[in-house]
């Protein structure tokens, strides 16, 4: 699903972001991205979803090289890449289900599809009763799921998470984590960095260990530490 | 993927209600601009008008009677072909008077309608070597009272001080014109950054989950789209008014003599209106592009 070559990623021409980096992701795995601040685990995602291009190697998402892809299809490529943002990035305008609604019509679905989905996810993240609610009418934790159900309204076979439980204490971020691994059962990859110990040493997932951009660590049911 | 022309209208919509203030400043200089355009042209034709007898250096006209024999009008041909003074001159007859007249009074039908061409005088349009108004005045006064002529009409020095006076103020109306309407762009540009700046974490939402580089920027490119729009339908009034009050006011009846031809036909008017709508969307086209192209990373 996910395969990285030799990929290099350098800021500014002297900052190494993640260097040489070979990793293969199968379909339906869930990955712990874990190392500490700036060791590239953002920048690892960042890559992913062809935010950013690497200096040197080569990246295949679902099959294709995203680094030869043109201008013009990388949206079609980030529909197949659902993002959680660590801060959530809800529009405060809006309500729960037009902030989920936002994603899909922004791809031109039409009207009956996103009348039909954006009920369906909110259910399936728990949230079908705050509906109408707006972001500052919910808890952290609620703002996350409906960051989670914009995410994964579109059914993208990817899922990326950079750090999705930051903000949330420990009680709330294992909701989270519940829905995501929710997710990752329905045969969604999942990749996440984090920081969060309590999470990986509990789930005990595939954990890929990054420090100064390399990676020194890639453990099957692996722990933080 | 098709764009959602609901979406597009609400974001549009919601576009130009948030940077209300710079919206219609942007109109507002839009549509002066445009009319300042748009009058520049109005009054171009109106002068052209007026003056169309007195165009290509044709200093006098020799108005033949209508019913003058074919000798007379030979004799003054004769005159005409033969004087040394006299550089070149064309004859309209008696049908091309009559589409002449109803060029002129295109706005009034009933009046074309009672007339027919074999009513109208032929003349001589003549270019004198000499364009000196004594010379002119001498020539012309050669054919006053021969047999066959109604009248001898010259172009007076007023005529030229009007042709004059008219290229300097639609020298000011085009450079005012210019002027403003870099500012008109300038102000979309603006206003399309503002909002672009103000959206950016919906843009940044919309890149996220796979919205093109197109569906991003067409809400924008719109609203600056509409501004000039609504500019160009505010010009439209203004011209409107210009045409109806100052335009047609000089014309007249009890106006100067030589004011009465200065008017605008209906298809002269809304060529100039079809113009300055395009004009509009040229200047929007190309404050939308740089703000998008320049200012919003997709």
């Amino acid at each position: 699903m996910i395969k990285l070559n030799n990929v290099t990623k350098v800021y500014k021409g002297t900052v190494v972001a993640v260097r040489d980096v070979t990793v293969d992701i199968a379909k339906g795995e869930f990955v712990f991205l874990v190392g500490p601040s700036g060791s590239g685990k953002s920048t690892f995602i960042r890559l992913l979803n062809r935010e950013e291009l690497p200096e040197h190697g080569t990246i295949y998402v679902a099959g294709k090289d995203i680094g030869t892809l043109g201008t013009w299809r990388v949206p079609f490529l980030r529909r197949n890449i659902g993002f959680i943002f660590q801060d959530f990035k809800l529009l405060p305008k809006k309500t729960v289900a037009e902030n989920v609604a936002f994603a899909l019509e922004v791809i031109g679905k039409p009207r009956q599809v996103v009348r039909k989905q954006v009920p369906a996810i909110l259910e399936l993240v728990g949230l079908a009763e705050k509906i109408d609610n707006f972001p500052h009418e919910l808890s952290g934790g609620e703002q996350q799921r409906v960051s989670v159900a914009r995410a994964f309204v579109n059914r993208p076979p990817i899922l990326l998470a950079d750090e999705p439980t930051g903000n949330l204490d420990p009680q709330t971020s294992v909701g989270i984590m519940k829905l995501l691994d929710r997710i990752n059962r329905t045969g969604t990859t999942v990749v996440m960095a984090t920081h969060d110990r309590s999470i990986v040493d509990t789930m005990r997932r595939r954990v890929i260990e990054l420090d100064r951009g390399e990676i020194v660590r890639d453990q099957a049911r692996g722990v933080y530490e | 993927m098709a764009l959602s022309p609901r979406y597009v209208l609400r974001e549009t919509g919601q576009n130009l209600w948030r940077n209300v203030l710079s919206s219609a400043a942007a109109i507002i200089t839009i549509g002066v601009s445009l009319w300042l355009f748009g009058g520049f042209f109005l009054f171009n034709y109106a002068v052209d008008n007026a003056t169309a007898r007195w165009e290509g250096g044709i200093e006098f006209v020799v108005w033949m009677q209508p019913d003058a024999t074919a000798e007379q009008d030979a004799n003054i041909r004769d005159s005409i072909d033969t004087s040394p003074a006299i550089k070149e001159w064309i004859y309209v007859d008696q049908s091309q008077t009559y589409e002449e007249f109803r060029e002129i009074f295109a706005d009034t039908p009933e009046l074309i309608e009672v007339v027919s061409p074999d009513v109208l005088p032929p003349s001589y349009r003549v270019v004198p070597e000499n364009p000196d108004a004594d010379v002119v005045a001498e020539l012309s006064d050669q054919f006053v009272g021969r047999p066959g002529v109604e009248e001898v009409v010259s172009a007076d020095q007023t005529i030229r001080d009007i042709q004059r006076l008219a290229d300097k103020v639609t020298r000011v109306f085009l450079v005012g014109s210019v002027i403003l309407l870099t500012a008109a762009t300038l102000l979309i540009l603006t206003n399309i950054v503002s909002a672009i700046r103000s959206r950016g974490a919906e843009i940044e939402i919309m890149k996220v989950v796979g919205a093109t580089n197109w569906f991003i920027r067409v809400p924008f490119m719109l609203e600056g789209l509409v501004q000039a729009v609504l500019g160009a339908m505010g010009a439209w009034v203004g011209l409107r008014v210009l045409d109806d009050t100052v335009i047609k006011g000089l014309s007249e009846p009890d106006s100067l003599q030589l004011m009465q031809g200065f008017r605008v036909d209906q298809g002269e008017f809304y060529s100039t209106s079809l113009l300055v709508l395009g004009i509009a969307i040229v200047v929007s086209g190309i404050g939308s592009a740089v703000a998008v192209t320049r200012y919003l990373d997709v």
